[in-house]
């Protein structure tokens, strides 16, 4: 079987794409639990603020799934553009 | 210098069922441990309940190791039965086989200890209450086990599949990441759904009044938790049972075997953070019953949100499979 | 395991394009809809000071949805979004359970009801957010922190769209999945029941009120 370079670096692509986004998955959903662990936490200890600190943790879990959200981009990239 | 495919057959039974067995009792190992030095520790505080405790670590750590047994049984039927009707796609699947309950049983060990800990040290505080924390330990730990038990329904079928009507190229890669996709999405959702299981033990033992709101609440985080595992399991049996088109090709074996990759990696850390999520919200039920609702309806929020990275690998998994 | 995948489709060719409909989606998508239409006008029709059993039913799904959405919300904005909020929940819940009457689907395992919902919220939550913060404030939202994050942020916004579909989807798809699939191991004696009862009740109305929630979040966070 003759290995082409063409489908090499497709195969590349794609194995790189489901690495990207695989570990890149990892961070973000440690990191985005630990938030809403605390905001848990706190709304435990202080119910009546509830609203306020529900609104923070999604701010901030919108922040920390900013690097998942690059591993998106850069795995549709591989796929679609590369 | 060329091998028939028997000798093949067996290299692979040989190395799955050993990848089968020794990754699958890493996580057993762990979490009957950390019971065992939770046990001593309460008895050395309460020597006169050492009988309740050590009743009770028992049974903790043969749920634990419920997981290790799955791999044990998986790695025995590698080693001593051969597939009928085996083709070059079989050699992988059997390797799959094992690697995905070998992968699939880390989690819920590690995980089913976490309940068996908590509940030995609660007896000690709270000699009282050990009935209910018993159950409850029972209930969260065999909950525990749902995602290794996915993994050992991939592995079955990787052992059973017949391979002889499908092309061998991608076919291979195409059962070897349905068993990466299955194993490795079980480590996430096992650990996280151990460490909420844990924090109800610890909850109870402190709260015993709040014990009924507790159990609900730790049933249902841990479903949420287990979500991840079950976009594993997703992914895996369309990888098993899509038709494919034979092709000399790397790059589509090389996309099969990405998917399973993607979604097998993608979901252990959402299954994590989602148990840290619903560990904490549990801690907190128990210590302040009253605003069950307030807190539950936040951790659903924040382990909804957790768990979309898991569910971005999904996606990419699925463009893998049907449109790339 | 035939029947996996199998989809009844309608293909009508439109010159060069083709529309595929999923003819047992849509049927079932309609039963849900006219199960909800004769619920609600059975528990409305007859309304009296001294409630009804199904009176009160309807109240208090009402009455719980909407209290959910004013928390999140506030006063005035729950008093427009909050009836959509209810038909949305009912909607999705009747949809994750219709699959437990043996010969129905869940509308919900198809992709394209959870992603029009999805694009539904979306387009509400970013009309909302328009409205109260006015048009200049709510795009200089997206040059936030730096100007070149703005490609970024955009996506940031539309895999919103794609979390809460595909995360519906998921779970009402993985979950019929297992029960085939357990049923084909087992020849149907002891474990499906128990599993209908799981995936069709517990994980159908918890992933319909995260839904639900998720939906009522991003409106709230629009309209700060």
């Amino acid at each position: 079987m003759a290995i082409e370079g063409v489908d090499l670096v497709k195969a590349a692509a794609m194995l790189g794409a489901g690495l990207a986004m695989g570990l890149g998955a990892i961070g973000p959903g440690v990191g985005e639990g630990m938030a809403a662990a605390k905001a848990c936490e706190a709304i435990g200890r202080n119910p009546n603020e509830a609203g306020l600190l529900t609104r923070t943790m999604l701010v901030g879990q919108a922040v920390s799934e900013s690097t998942g959200i690059y591993s998106l981009v850069v795995a549709l990239l591989l796929l679609f553009v590369v | 210098m060329s091998y028939n495919i028997d000798t093949w057959l067996k290299l692979a039974a040989y190395t799955g069922g050993g990848l089968a067995i020794g990754l699958g009792s890493i996580g057993a190992a762990i979490g009957e441990g950390h019971t065992a030095a939770q046990a001593n520790q309460a008895i050395s505080r309460r020597p006169d309940l050492s009988g309740e405790v050590f009743k009770s670590m028992l049974v903790g750590q043969a749920i634990a190791e419920s997981a290790a047994i799955f791999a044990l049984v998986v790695s025995l039927v590698l080693l001593f039965t051969t597939p009928a009707n085996a083709t070059f796609a079989t050699v992988w699947a059997l390797l799959a086989a094992g690697l995905s309950i070998g992968l699939g049983a880390i989690g819920s060990g590690v995980g089913a200890g976490f309940p068996a800990a908590e509940a030995c040290k609660g007896m000690v505080h709270q000699p009282s209450v050990s009935k209910r924390l018993t159950t409850n330990m029972l209930i969260g730990s065999a909950v525990c086990q749902t995602p290794s038990i996915f993994a050992l329904v991939i592995a079955f079928i990787l052992l059973y599949t017949d391979t002889t009507s499908s092309p061998v190229w991608p076919t291979w890669a195409a059962l070897f990441g349905a068993g990466l996709s299955a194993g490795l999405s079980a480590i996430g959702a096992g650990f996280g759904s151990g460490l909420v299981a844990g924090a109800s033990c610890e909850g109870i033992a402190r709260q015993p009044r709040s014990a009924g709101t507790v159990t609900n609440s730790m049933l249902l985080g841990q479903a949420i938790t287990q979500t991840t595992a079950i976009y594993g399991l997703l992914i895996a049996f369309i990888l098993l049972f899509k038709p494919y088109q034979a092709s000399e090709a790397i790059a589509p074996a090389m996309a099969l075997i990405g998917a399973g990759l993607c979604m097998g990696l993608g979901a252990i850390g959402p299954g994590i953070g989602e148990g840290v999520t619903a560990q904490s919200a549990i801690k907190w039920i128990a210590r302040n019953p009253t605003e069950v609702g307030v807190i539950t309806r936040s951790m659903l929020v924040g382990m909804a949100v957790a768990e979309s990275t898991g569910i971005y690998s999904m996606v990419i998994a699925l463009i893998l499979l049907f449109v790339v | 395991m035939q029947e996996l995948g199998k989809i009844h489709q309608l293909i009508i060719n439109l010159g060069a394009h083709q529309a595929a409909f999923n003819l047992e989606v849509m049927l079932m998508t309609w039963i849900v809809m006219g199960l909800l239409l004769v619920f609600g006008w059975l528990c409305a029709s007859r309304r009296t000071m001294m409630p009804g059993r199904l009176q009160v039913i309807g109240e208090l799904i009402v009455g719980q949805l909407h209290q959910l959405t004013e928390d999140a919300m506030g006063k005035r904005l729950a008093r427009t979004y909050s009836p959509l909020i209810c038909a949305l929940f009912m909607f999705l819940l009747i949809s994750n359970w219709i699959g437990i009457i043996p010969h129905m689907e869940e509308p919900s395992k198809d992709l394209n009801t959870p992603l029009s919902l999805g694009l539904m919220g979306f387009a509400i939550a970013h009309y909302v957010g328009i409205r109260t913060k006015g048009f200049k404030a709510y795009i200089s939202e997206y040059f936030a922190p730096m100007f070149f994050m703005m490609p970024l942020n955009l996506i940031g916004e539309l895999a919103k769209i794609v979390s809460i579909s595909f995360r519906l989807f998921g779970n009402i798809m993985g979950g019929s999945i297992i029960i085939l699939v357990v049923s084909y191991l087992t020849y149907n004696i002891l474990l499906p029941p128990f599993l209908y009862a799981f995936f069709g009740l517990f994980v159908g109305a918890i992933q319909a009120f995260v839904f639900t929630m998720l939906t009522i979040v991003y409106i709230a966070t629009q309209a700060k």
